[in-house]
């Protein structure tokens, strides 16, 4: 499954979409009124982690942060038209704030509105959109008479976008959407000036402690994977498991996997509906952009020549690691958030 | 030791360069894949051209066509032609099977073989490594029973890189199973098109096709090709190991992708702005760049000491140690700073760099790997440099 939506067969993620929407797992931050579950970002952190370590193709981030983002931030009449919807897996929406420039740090985007009385027509492009496929809508930042804004945007079988999908280590369809005089009505303007920037913010650090909730799970993932063999993979009449130096790399990756976990779950319980502490959220990130790869790498030192075929499956974890650290902000972004709100 | 080029390694140096610039294609980035019919060709074409010059074999006696260079020379040679990523460096001919043949072949061999790798007309590969046998290479499982004037071999070995362009092997094989595990193995040489050998591709975690599985079914391998005594195989053949390990190759690739991240940072078309983490990058920059002319002294140094008669085994395995993680830390920091676009894969639309550092930091995996693993040099540096007491 993992393999076969990496080699670029989208629909099996719309299929598997279908059956985590039936599960529920698309309404778990949508609130109770609107059809979800109303579950906390910490509740649904679980899930993603366990998501991460099956490298499970499926949308449920940008689900999460944008359904998140919309409930706090948009005009009742798109929550109550949308937020249902989303519950029911007739919507999905997902981020589109990545600029050619492919910077995190979301101030001045090139994507320009024209705003006139009733609607916004937007033209420019992003880039690195994860599931376009199956994306109804997008949630795109642009800038209107030099105003920061956040706008949700149909995608679907919309004459005015236009899709160029990427190759990426990502295993998911990632594409480039180009809007041409894209036209919605102003109401779709979730939000603008201040406002724009907290929400903005708010997508960026919810995405980061996901994207860190995944890494966290891949981490412990390929740290059984590397454990299983080391016990049964014999060199020199016994397990390679017996050699100081292998068990050198598992206790470090043992060690780095739990240290990751502590940051994930107290960003995770320090962001609900309501607030995070973007503090917590970049220690999560720095920590499992930085050390997850590592884990990675080591794993394939443990499992020698092996390790380092296309038919064994650690590439395919490695490569999620090399997408999901960069995702919401690497290391370098989140150190310099971090060492702002420490004061420097 | 010298920490510059004499004029003679100056010399040979610009004229190697040049003879890169005509032969290469101009838009050249590399790396080879050899398993692309073009990028095989160009192999061969600048193996034979290197051969013409006289530098592919330059290092070994003048009696088997080469010229005596200095093992400095040699890895002038080494680290041009890896800085370029240029295809065509015959290694396991000219500095692994060559330099075993010269001081364990007989003279028909040497007279058949060496000569061959001289002029560039022939490609060898290595059949070491067994599905069961990788750092434990002395348990491998690989028969070859006499019979008559041929051993018959059969067994698998994996992990041979280039096989499915060789036209010989040289390999390891167990020829008395009865004796302790090094004392009943022998080197053999092998035709890769001789009935029952079978060459399955591997593919590898980057996407290409580098190594491969290689099936023997009842091969019939004459016995004028055991190369020194029967059963001696393992001290022949761990000659070879000793010619493999340098880090030149990877001081090479090093140097060039830190050059290819400084050009492509500076660059008016790279579309990330570093403005706001310009000094970061400057500081990291300039560390990987020490790393890596550290590691680069450090090769030449084992070079310096082979010149003057010395068998450097524990600083040769430093200076792979050091040129496989400063190369590794190189490709890191690429990646990172490409950012989002580093997780593209070679060929996507808007991909920068044409994706190569995603490919060969994959790739690269492998570096700590073959050829005696990292924990392997930490080994031999602890027992033979340091004189550690062995378990």
């Amino acid at each position: 499954m993992v393999r076969n939506v990496a080699d670029g067969n989208s629909d099996a993620v719309t299929k598997l979409w279908d059956e985590a929407v039936a599960l529920g797992w698309s309404g778990f931050t949508v609130p109770e009124p609107f059809g979800g579950t109303g579950f906390s970002f910490e509740d649904l952190i679980v899930l993603i982690e366990e998501a991460g370590a099956a490298l499970a193709p499926i949308p449920i981030i940008e689900s999460a942060i944008t359904s998140s983002v919309l409930d706090k931030y948009a005009a009742d009449e798109i929550k109550s038209e949308l937020l249902p919807q989303i519950a029911t897996g007739d919507v999905l929406i997902t981020p589109a704030v990545i600029e050619r420039d492919a910077s995190w740090v979301i101030t001045t985007p090139h994507m320009a509105g024209t705003a006139s009385d009733a609607s916004v027509v937007l033209s420019g492009e992003k880039r690195f959109v994860n599931f376009a496929d199956q994306a109804t809508h997008a949630l795109v930042t642009a800038n209107i008479n030099d105003e920061l804004a956040l706008i949700l945007v149909p995608v679907w079988n919309n004459e005015g976008v236009s899709k160029t999908s990427l190759k990426s280590t990502s295993g998911v369809p990632v594409a480039n959407l180009t809007f041409n005089e894209v036209a919605v009505t102003a109401s779709n303007v979730v939000a603008i000036g201040d406002a724009a920037k907290l929400a903005i913010d708010e997508l960026v650090s919810l995405g980061a402690v996901a994207r860190a909730a995944q890494l966290a799970g891949l981490g412990r993932k390929v740290l059984e994977i590397s454990t299983e063999y080391a016990k049964s993979r014999e060199q020199f009449g016994k397990p390679i498991g017996t050699f100081q130096a292998i068990q050198h790399y598992l206790a470090e990756m043992a060690t780095t996997v739990k240290q990751v976990n502590h940051l994930v779950y107290a960003a995770a319980s320090s962001s609900s509906q309501d607030s995070y502490s973007a503090e917590y959220v970049s220690r999560a990130k720095i920590a499992a952009s930085e050390k997850i790869p590592e884990v990675c790498w080591k794993a394939h030192q443990s499992h020698g020549a092996i390790g380092f075929t296309w038919e064994h499956d650690l590439h395919l974890y490695t490569r999620r690691a090399i997408a999901w650290k960069t995702d919401y902000g690497d290391s370098t972004f989140h150190k310099h958030n971090l060492s702002r709100l420490l004061g420097l | 030791m010298r920490f510059e080029y004499s004029a003679e390694e100056s010399e040979f140096h610009s004229k190697l360069s040049r003879f890169l610039d005509e032969n290469l294609p101009a838009d050249w980035h590399g790396p080879p894949d050899e398993s692309r019919d073009d990028h095989w060709q160009l192999y061969q074409d600048i193996r034979h051209g290197l051969a013409n010059n006289g530098w592919l074999v330059m290092s070994w006696p003048s009696e088997y066509g080469g010229s005596d260079a200095s093992p400095l020379m040699n890895t002038v040679f080494a680290e041009e032609m890896a800085y370029r990523r240029a295809p065509g460096h015959d290694r396991f001919g000219t500095r692994m099977i060559g330099p075993t043949l010269m001081r364990f072949g007989n003279d028909e061999q040497k007279a058949k073989y060496l000569g061959e790798i001289a002029r560039g007309e022939i490609q060898w590969c290595q059949g070491y490594s067994e599905p069961n046998s990788g750092s434990d290479l002395a348990s491998l499982q690989t028969r070859a029973v006499s019979d008559g004037d041929n051993f018959i071999v059969n067994g698998t070995k994996v992990w041979t890189t280039l096989a499915h362009r060789a036209d010989m092997m040289f390999m390891l094989v167990r020829t008395d199973p009865e004796a302790a595990p090094h004392k009943g193995i022998s080197l053999l040489l092998v035709d890769m098109h001789a009935p029952g050998v079978q060459v399955n591709p591997i593919i590898n975690m980057a996407g290409g096709h580098s190594f491969n599985q290689v099936v023997f079914d009842n091969v019939k391998v004459p016995k004028e090709n055991l190369v020194g005594e029967l059963n001696d195989g393992w001290r022949v053949g761990m000659t070879v190991l000793n010619f493999e390990r340098s880090g030149i190759d990877y001081v090479g690739w090093a140097r060039k992708a830190l050059d290819e991240l400084v050009e492509w940072v500076s660059s008016d078309e790279c579309p990330l702005d570093f403005s706001t983490q310009y000094s970061d990058v400057r500081s990291r920059i300039a560390e990987l760049d020490t790393e890596v002319k550290s590691a680069r002294f450090m090769c030449y140094d084992v070079a310096w000491r082979q010149g003057q008669g010395d068998v450097p085994i524990a600083e040769a395995s430093m200076s792979k140690l050091s040129a496989t993680e400063a190369y590794v830390a190189v490709l890191n920091y690429g990646l990172e700073l490409l950012g989002m676009y580093g997780s593209l894969e070679p060929g996507s639309e808007d991909s920068e760099l044409q994706g190569r550092f995603l490919k060969m930091r994959l790739f690269y995996t492998s570096g700590p790997i073959l050829a005696g693993t990292t924990e392997i040099q930490k080994n031999i540096i602890a027992q033979r440099g340091l004189a550690l007491p062995r378990k």
